[in-house]
């Protein structure tokens, strides 16, 4: 059957002029702290670059037949997995984890990749014929699918990456209609894990806490015996694998945890960029005027703290930009997921969704101080190409299912 | 697909709810850092645009007693280069000039690599004024190398006082994390007084801020400059050493191994300290620095081993004073006792050696004529405990408490340390005959030896051995006081040692071959075996006998005997002294002095 849509059925301008404008604003706040440094003057040019081939493999994407994604979520999520591996045995360290894959000239971080093979995995295996989402079984198994990778990128030891690939999971449990119980019994486990984390203290009011829940809903003796006995059983597996770790990798977890253990390190990276943000006032310095990103009081601002580019040169004005267009994505995402008739499309879009949104919130969040120091980029704005290319094929995909919405009924 | 199950209301209102939550912080937050807090976040920032340059202080001058200059300061060329300006194509270009190895400038670029671009890296220090000649013609083609004039230590006053003084080198990574006030390139003293007093030497550093635009080119003086510090020079030392003394040690032992300790009895000050081989102090800023710390290190004399505090040797015969005073005081013997020598003692089934046979001898001759086999008994008969009590009188065992860092302990043997390696009343007895003559486990410093000696010369009592005499501070001259003490033994007792020393050299001794006709010399000869080659050469003496104004211990490694090595070199060093303090006019007796001087290095 053959559909007639306008351009902005088939084709949502808002959504995409945001990411195209977040891009250049990402580009303009790239040159600025690049242009004079000797060392990174050349990211400017690559980022054109990576922008460019995005953009194109956008554009192929969003005009791929919508089965695609479908007959290739389980190969592209098993190629996913097996890069993670590969990655753990002959990859390169940048900035303390084995995250770098190298081929000849070209490089590239596995666990970028992983993103769109776990979101399509999960999302596959969900809509799959008629699973019942509320079945244990096929929780557990969605939820494996996710956290494999997470495990994975652990090891690396990535842990920022590997808390985006968990929330990324559970969110696409959540939308898949899950009851309120079984997201109660997905959650717990992380919630008293992280618990044990903090200290006996809080790992005991966890628990504490799962008890008490346990009677709110109700469940039978057995169900609730068995619910606690997960959660006691997942703590102390955590705290097993934790022991087998080694010390480095122990610490940037304990790092992660209370960030204020290094204050010369991360501390002192998150106070520079408050001093950048809030010395930009309401309308900026200017665009290569920012004393602080100038004279580089940051160390590789390009990366993970390229919003105080933004806070510092352009302002409150041109930080709240930012904001909205972030904003508007995020909106328009979520109306793509809810009129998505199908499960499979929708899902993905969701998975999407939260992928932008937490990689946002940390990093947002970080280069305001408001939520501690964890190193994850800033989609769209942030120097790397990896991590431009795959927002660009999720962008692609999502536009690519919103334009076919229709196709299903 | 039914609406309920996903998508629909809850879910999505959850969703959304969570977005709006965080962008709404978000906004909040930004809002209040750059519109409600903008200036101060501003001013805090704006801090950051003032450059603080750090300007080293001289460092405070050592003087010698009678305030003659031992180490100074000089001004010296310093290349550096600014990483940010710099280009790297000229790095083999500096290299050929400056003579370092090629990527030399390379690895040092990667070292600083974590520091801004923009502050000067040195390059080289202590730059000989041609290659400055040659920069200025072509500093032009040097972009990003520039030079600057620093304060650097002067050696040129004829003392080398490699140990005494000690050196100074960049600070170290671990050293900078612990200190305070220091940075990168900044030097600090690394043994003997540099280090000791490191922190009075060293003054305060000056600051001047500059105003630096965006780019950190300097557009000007921060507040006109009136908020800059002024370096202040560090404080001079007043030393106990008497320059011309230590110079006339210093060139005693030029060709030989091992130390000399010279004190003035009364006070425990050190006149003189001579620890041998010696090393250039000047090489230390020199600028291949690298190759001569290497050399040093390598060589195997040991050359940065400050024997003179660090080295134990057996005292040999030196020590048996310790076993005389013992028996004397504890009323074991009198002076009277006499004991047989017929060229060694049988103790057991060994017979224990003597160099003569000296037949029935008293305890004066027994000193005088340096008999082992007298010795042998007289151990046996005061017993351990009472040796290791008097030996430690005498301060032996432990360290001295020396105003520079670089002091071993010795070894003074107790009971308790033969009862831990034998068990309890097993350890063999012919141990004590071998302490009584200054062998076996026993091992003093030589500082300890010229603590000991300079006790007996001034009957029991002295001070600390120390090397700074005091401070020139702000309000003036502060003197620091020694710590004085007293062994307690009696008078009569020092009476009869003493002139036994003094028949040692004036009478039918062991080291006749010292005595002058107006110094009246007391001393005691040791040779002391050792295990990895010749024996060491000992002496131990103070004069004048009446009223002693010097104490010189000293040790020659491997040179044999001890009156025909350490015995000269002592009266030479003690000659020096009082000679050059007894004459106002001391140009003749230097000459005379340097003569003498000359003729034992003949």
């Amino acid at each position: 059957m053959k559909i007639d849509y306008e351009l902005n059925d088939r084709f949502d301008i808002l959504f995409f002029v945001s990411v195209f404008l977040l891009i250049l604003f990402g580009l303009a706040a790239i040159y600025s702290s690049t242009a004079n440094h000797p060392t990174a003057s050349q990211n400017f040019e690559k980022q054109l670059v990576f922008s460019f081939i995005s953009l194109l493999t956008f554009l192929v994407i969003y005009n791929l037949p919508e089965q695609v994604f479908k007959n290739m979520a389980l190969s592209f999520y098993a190629v996913s997995l097996l890069m993670l591996v590969v990655v753990l045995i002959a990859g390169k360290t940048v900035y303390g984890a084995k995250s770098w894959l190298d081929f000849g000239p070209i490089g590239s971080q596995p666990s970028e990749f992983a993103k769109v093979g776990t979101i399509l995995g999960i999302s596959y295996w969900i809509s799959y014929k008629e699973r019942d989402i509320n079945n244990i079984k096929d929780i557990a198994i969605a939820i494996g699918i996710g956290f494999f990778p997470a495990l994975l990128i652990l090891l690396e030891p990535d842990t920022g990456t590997s808390i985006i690939f968990i929330i990324l999971t559970i969110s696409i449990v959540y939308w898949s209609g899950i009851s309120l119980f079984a997201l109660f019994v997905v959650l717990s486990p992380i919630v008293v894990v992280f618990a044990s984390l903090l200290g006996t203290v809080y790992f005991i009011i966890s628990l504490i806490a799962v008890i008490i829940a346990l009677f709110i809903f109700k469940r039978d003796l057995f169900n609730s015996i068995a619910i606690f006995m997960l959660n006691l059983g997942a703590s102390f597996f955590f705290e097993y694998g934790f022991r087998l770790l080694k010390p480095h990798q122990q610490k940037r977890i304990e790092t992660f945890i209370n960030p204020y253990a290094d204050p010369l390190g991360a501390g002192y990276n998150a106070l520079q960029a408050k001093l950048a943000i809030g010395s930009g006032g309401i309308f900026g310095k200017g665009f290569m005027q920012g004393n602080q990103t100038q004279l580089r009081f940051i160390p590789e601002q390009w990366t993970d703290f390229i919003y105080c580019v933004i806070g510092e040169e352009f302002g409150f004005i041109g930080s709240t930009i930012v904001l909205l267009l972030f904003f508007i994505i995020f909106m328009r995402l979520l109306y793509f997921a809810s009129v998505s008739k199908d499960k499979f499309g929708s899902l993905i879009i969701i998975g999407t969704l939260m992928l932008y949104f937490s990689h946002f919130a940390i990093n947002i969040g970080m280069n305001l101080g408001i939520t501690p120091v964890i190193g994850i980029p800033l989609p769209f704005l942030s120097y790397g190409g990896s991590s431009l290319l795959v927002n660009m094929v999720l962008a692609g995909i999502v536009m690519n299912i919103y334009k076919n919405r229709k196709l299903h009924t | 697909m039914k609406e309920q199950i996903f998508g629909q209301d809850v879910r999505r209102r959850l969703l959304f709810l969570i977005i709006i939550a965080f962008f709404l912080i978000s906004l909040i937050q930004l809002f209040n850092m750059q519109v409600l807090q903008g200036s101060i976040y501003t001013a805090k920032a704006n801090e950051n645009s003032i450059k603080p340059i750090y300007e080293t202080a001289p460092r405070g001058i050592l003087y010698d007693r009678n305030k003659n200059v031992l180490v100074g300061n000089k001004p010296s060329f310093t290349l550096r280069i600014t990483p940010d300006k710099y280009d790297t194509s000229l790095n083999r270009y500096l290299e050929t000039m400056l003579g370092f190895e090629k990527g030399y400038i390379n690895n040092l670029l990667k070292k600083n690599r974590h520091m801004s671009p923009y502050v000067p890296i040195r390059l080289a220090k202590n730059v000989d004024y041609k290659v400055i000649a040659w920069y200025e013609e072509n500093s032009e083609k040097l972009t990003g190398v520039d030079y600057v004039i620093e304060m650097r230590r002067d050696y040129t006053f004829g003392v080398r006082g490699s140990h005494l003084f000690g050196y100074l080198r960049e600070i170290n990574k671990s050293l900078l994390d612990k200190m305070t006030g220091y940075s990168l390139g900044d030097e600090i003293g690394y043994v003997g007084i540099e280090k000791k007093y490191e922190s009075v030497l060293r003054g305060e550093k000056g600051i001047q801020y500059l105003l630096v635009d965006s780019h950190q080119k300097t557009i000007g003086r921060y507040n006109s400059g009136k908020s800059d510090i002024v370096p202040v020079k560090g404080f001079d030392l007043m030393l106990t050493i008497d320059k011309y003394t230590q110079q006339v040690a210093e060139s005693l032992f030029t060709d030989k191994r091992g130390a000399l300790v010279a004190i003035e009895p009364t006070t425990g000050e050190i006149l003189a300290m001579v620890s041998s081989p010696m090393y250039d102090l000047e090489n230390f800023s020199s600028m291949d620095f690298s190759k001569v710390w290497k050399g040093l290190n390598e060589d195997e004399d040991k050359p940065l081993f400050n024997r003179a505090t660090m080295s134990i040797y057996s005292p040999g015969s030196t020590f048996k004073m310790v076993s005389a005073i013992a028996g004397l005081e504890e009323g074991i013997i009198t002076e009277k006792n006499r004991f047989y020598c017929n060229g060694g003692y049988y103790f057991g089934n060994r017979f224990f050696k003597c160099l003569h046979n000296h037949g029935s001898l008293d305890l004066i001759t027994s000193i005088e004529k340096s008999c082992n086999s007298y010795y042998y008994q007289l151990a046996l008969k005061i017993g351990l405990d009472n040796w290791s009590k008097y030996a430690a009188k005498f301060g032996f065992g432990r360290r001295t408490g020396i105003d520079i860092g670089e002091e071993t302990d010795g070894l003074l043997p107790t009971k308790k340390y033969y009862e831990n390696a034998f068990g309890k009343d097993r350890w063999p007895k012919g141990i004590l005959l071998s302490l009584g003559i200054g062998q076996g486990e026993l091992s003093v410093t030589p500082l300890q030896l010229a603590q000991y000696v300079a006790l007996i010369a001034n009957y029991g009592k002295s001070a600390k051995p120390h090397l700074v005499k005091g401070i020139y501070q702000k309000r003036g001259f502060q003197k620091i006081e020694p710590e004085y003490y007293d062994t307690g033994i009696s008078k009569s007792t020092f009476d009869i040692v003493r002139n036994a020393m003094y028949l040692v050299v004036n009478g039918a001794g062991t080291a006749t071959n010292i005595r002058l006709p107006d110094i009246k010399i007391s001393g005691k000869t040791g040779t002391a075996q050792n295990p990895h080659g010749d024996d060491h050469s000992l002496f131990i003496g103070f004069a004048p006998y009446e009223n002693p104004k010097i104490a010189v211990a000293v040790v020659v490694e491997n040179a044999g005997y001890g009156s025909t090595v350490a015995a000269p070199i002592a009266r030479d060093v003690i000659k020096a002294y009082l000679s050059n303090r007894i004459a106002k006019d001391n140009k003749i007796i230097k000459k005379e002095v340097m003569a003498g001087v000359n003729k034992i290095e003949n």
